[in-house]
């Protein structure tokens, strides 16, 4: 393929699953009509949700989901080694995610809970980068497809992607949505990263923060404002912890 | 100008008539804040009745009816090295029922930088060109201030301008097609009660503003006032989030990005609305950012409405409206900002 | 009835035909018309540096095309994004656009990449110029840091094809390293042809470098400036021009008679996307050349 008169490579991508709901993954399955053009554009070699391949070959690695195990580790390890450019993809990835929500209790109640009497090998939540270095992070849970195609877009450019920095209350405002803090309810709009077409808004969900803080976010603003709307200690730590995206933030955690 | 009347009834055949014949925008309400209060903004009507003509102000402008916070500059087909460019203006012929003197004005000064300025804006222009403004007079809301940014009244910019005088609107008449509309449903000659009445709507309406904004000296409070700490006072409570541009009916910043579909072939070139409050809006390739801190971003929005603007078109890129204040979660309004650079003045 | 509202389809109207002209600011409807253009020549000055010569293809835009030293053009890689780019080739040369680009970001990056035959979009000229007729009788001090030098080199071309009109010609040319000079295959023929003084200065010397070292000031050592009959022409990073035009307006050169051209994030070129905005002033219209006197007067300009 040619673009400019510049001939682009079609790079090997491999996605790889660790701990999540494998979400993101079927993002990038989802809307078929589109897959061969991807395909066109990149070699798919490792991807358990769409094909058999199992090639070591790509240059390019999609990790999602976060990292709890040891054999996770080490298998994200020699990903990593292989990967001339490692993407972490989706909230869990990029940040911990729902699964951070565990790390409130004791790991051996969790395990109990849930397990029973199973012996279950599991470890702290940690996001990827805090296992090895990541060069790309595509925000979002579940990512979304038209940002994935645009982010492909870019590798196959080999450009550097830039995300929004600013917040989702700059899209939520062109989207002509009410203010969901005026309506009452809690939102993390104005500091967390734009791209999602303020989604949760629009559905009068409120912003939970799956994609991460924007850049230079002003939480201490926000947190001064929720509390004079009489949103409880308790209530905005809930939502700030939620994906473990503003660790940090609130003195509770210092 | 031609001044008609038209009784309530009637303007509804009008807007009714207008409805089938095109698309209609108006103020509509959708969702209610915590005080019961109705949040309402301009989209499409589909019957009078979703019509509120005692809406009391949209939160956010009509302005992108005009200026869309999104649009294709141009298109391109791509061919190996080859492209070829397509530019199409959207031709979208709409009437907007509802628009206050202040969101007219507004535009009235967008025109100044979209038209009457170099390089006009063929985009905005095909919008303005194909839209009839059917305005609406309204009793000033608590925080209305643009009586002290003299845009409470408005004499051009429109097709139709309306005041409630009882079971009849006061129509001023500014454009031929809107002539043309109105005349077809019995509008009469003004009489004298008329007149009468719409004199002491007009005295009441004026009787009612409460917030006044002092901007006598302010273009050159700017420049004294320009390392002064307020703007770190604000700029300490601004979330950097971009609400105030948004909902502004006068805030046009924007930024130009393009990007290609999956298979390389199709190109487009977007405009999208931005905000100077935004982190990167002034920065460059190399990483420099010219205006790094958000008391500096705040200070430049506050700094090209009521002073730049004023050296370019001798008027200020204010209206007085107050959506900004509204919108803005930490509660940076004009009049907040305005008073405390007066108030340091003086100190 | 009649209660629609008359379409005026303004793709219809007269200023859609023909290729836009952008030196007439006021009447300029089709404004994302872009010219598209061939780059036909790619040569690569250093590491990070290229100049592109770049031919407008239709006959009738390539004719209507003119500029002045100092403007610049909007450069476009459609599906990339535009740039703006000051103009480094003669303005008396109809045949290309000479356009000197560090690679920095997305379009410069992948304009590095390309190759001669490929496509481009061009829009403008926008923005002001170096009055050379104001200087007409005069000598030019022209010093230039960096890339600086790139939009120089417009003025440069000038002054040798209207060589009798002025007096002492001098370049300044300061860079960080010796593999940063620009144009250096130029010089010989700047001096020997265009019969101008060239000093050139470098921070960090290596072991081929025979010239001066040190920082551009340094240069001023060397020269005798005629206040009373000297125009400067300033143009390289923003720190750069204070430490010049102090140390020239200290000597006696009138501020209005420098000119600096500055750098901004543009996204429009044509004062409405206000990225350019410095104080209530578009780079794009009321620059990118400015006197010393207005730059003086901008706030945080510099």
């Amino acid at each position: 393929m040619k673009y400019l008169g510049i001939t682009l490579e079609r790079p090997k991508i491999g996605v790889f699953d660790f701990t999540g709901c494998e979400g993101c993954q079927l993002q990038i399955a989802n809307k078929e009509e589109d897959l061969k053009d991807l395909f066109d554009l990149v070699e798919i070699v490792n991807f358990r949700e769409i094909s058999s391949d199992r090639r070591e070959d790509y240059e390019i690695a999609f990790i999602d989901g976060c990292i709890t195990t040891d054999s996770e580790v080490a298998r994200l390890k020699k990903i990593r080694k292989q990967a001339g450019i490692l993407v972490a993809m989706g909230a869990c990835a990029c940040l911990g995610g729902v699964n951070n929500l565990r790390s409130r209790f004791s790991l051996s109640d969790v395990i109990r809970e849930v397990y029973d009497r199973h012996h279950i090998n599991t470890g702290p939540v940690r996001k990827v980068a805090d296992v090895v270095h990541v060069d790309i992070e595509l925000p979002g849970c579940p990512i979304s497809k038209p940002e994935f195609e645009w982010l492909v877009r870019h590798l196959v450019l080999g450009i550097e992607p830039q995300f929004p920095k600013y917040p989702v209350c700059v899209e939520c405002k062109q989207r002509l949505n009410s203010c969901v803090l005026d309506m009452g309810l809690m939102c993390l709009g104005p500091v967390t990263r734009a791209g999602c077409n303020a989604v949760c808004p629009r559905n009068r969900l409120g912003c939970w923060g799956c994609r991460g803080p924007s850049e230079e976010a002003n939480f201490e603003s926000l947190i001064e404002i929720l509390r004079e709307k009489g949103f409880t200690e308790e209530h905005i730590a809930e939502r700030v912890k939620f994906f473990n995206a503003f660790s940090g933030v609130l003195n509770s955690d210092r | 100008m031609l001044f008609k009347t038209i009784t309530k009834e009637n303007f509804k055949k009008m807007v009714e008539g207008l409805l089938e014949e095109n698309e209609v925008i108006g103020p509509r309400s959708r969702d209610q804040d915590l005080g019961g209060n109705k949040i309402y903004r301009f989209l499409k009507i589909n019957s009078f009745e979703e019509l509120e003509m005692d809406y009391t102000r949209s939160y956010s402008s009509p302005k992108n009816y005009f200026l869309p916070f999104e649009e294709d500059l141009a298109t391109y087909r791509l061919n190996d090295k080859d492209w070829e460019q397509e530019i199409r203006y959207t031709i979208h012929p709409r009437v907007i029922i509802g628009m206050r003197a202040c969101d007219i004005n507004a535009l009235l000064k967008l025109d100044q930088v979209m038209l009457k300025s170099v390089y006009p804006n063929p985009y905005y222009f095909a919008r303005r060109r194909n839209t009839l403004i059917i305005g609406l007079d309204h009793e000033p809301l608590e925080d209305c201030f643009c009586r002290s940014m003299n845009t409470d009244t408005v004499f051009h910019g429109f097709g139709l301008f309306l005041t409630d005088i009882g079971d009849r609107y006061f129509v001023a008449i500014n454009s031929d097609t809107a002539y043309i509309i109105l005349n077809q449903f019995d509008a009469r000659e003004v009489t004298e009660e008329d007149q009468e009445r719409y004199k002491t709507v007009k005295k009441q309406i004026e009787s009612k503003f409460k917030t006044q904004v002092d901007i006598t000296i302010l273009p050159e409070l700017m420049d004294l006032e320009f390392e002064s700490e307020i703007w770190k006072k604000w700029g300490h409570k601004c979330l950097s989030c971009g609400s105030c541009a948004m909902v502004c009916p006068t805030c046009y910043c924007y930024g130009i990005e393009e990007d290609t579909n999956l298979t390389f072939t199709k190109a487009t070139k977007r405009r999208f609305l931005y905000s100077c409050n935004l982190l990167d809006f002034a920065a460059v390739a190399r990483g420099h950012n010219f205006r790094p801190d958000a008391h500096i971003r705040l200070k430049y929005r506050y700094y090209h409405k009521f002073r730049g603007f004023v050296e370019a078109f001798s008027q200020s890129l204010c209206v007085g409206c107050n959506r900004c204040g509204k919108a803005c979660l930490a509660g940076i309004s004009p009049k907040a900002v305005i008073d405390d650079l007066i108030k340091t003045e003086k100190k | 009835m009649n209660l629609k509202i008359p379409k005026h389809d303004i793709n219809l109207e007269p200023f859609m035909v023909g290729p836009p002209d952008f030196n007439r600011q006021t009447v300029l409807m089709q404004t994302e018309r872009g010219f598209k253009s061939e780059v036909v020549n790619i040569v690569k000055l250093t590491a990070i540096e290229k100049l592109f010569q770049i031919r407008i293809s239709e006959p009738c835009e390539r004719e209507n095309f003119t500029f002045l030293p100092g403007q610049f053009v909007m450069l476009e890689l459609p599906g990339c994004g535009e740039v703006p780019i000051s103009i480094s080739s003669s303005p008396s040369n109809r045949e290309f656009i000479g356009l000197c680009i560090r690679k920095v970001g997305k379009v410069t990056g992948m304009l590095h990449r390309s190759e001669p035959g490929a496509m481009v979009g061009i829009r403008g000229p926008f923005g002001t110029y170096f009055p050379m007729q104001k200087m007409v009788g005069r000598n030019i001090l022209l010093i230039a840091g960096g890339l600086g030098i790139a939009p120089l080199r417009s003025p440069i071309y000038w002054v040798n094809e209207h060589r009798s009109e002025y007096k002492d010609i001098t370049i300044l040319y300061g860079v960080k390293e010796p593999g940063q000079i620009l144009f250096d295959y130029q010089f010989e023929e700047w001096r020997k042809i265009y019969d101008l003084n060239l000093l050139t200065i470098v921070q960090n010397p290596d072991e081929n470098w025979k010239e001066r070292v040190g920082l551009i000031t340094d240069l001023f050592e060397d020269i005798s400036i005629d206040p009373e009959n000297t125009f400067a022409i300033v143009c390289g990073p923003p720190v750069m021009f204070k430490f010049i035009c102090t140390y020239l307006a200290n000597i006696g050169i009138p501020r209005q008679r420098m000119f600096i051209s500055l750098e901004r994030r543009m996204h429009c070129g044509m004062g409405k996307c206000c990225r350019c905005i410095v104080g209530s002033t578009f780079t794009c219209l009321d620059g990118p050349v400015f006197d010393y006197w207005t730059v003086m007067n901008l706030k945080e300009a510099i």
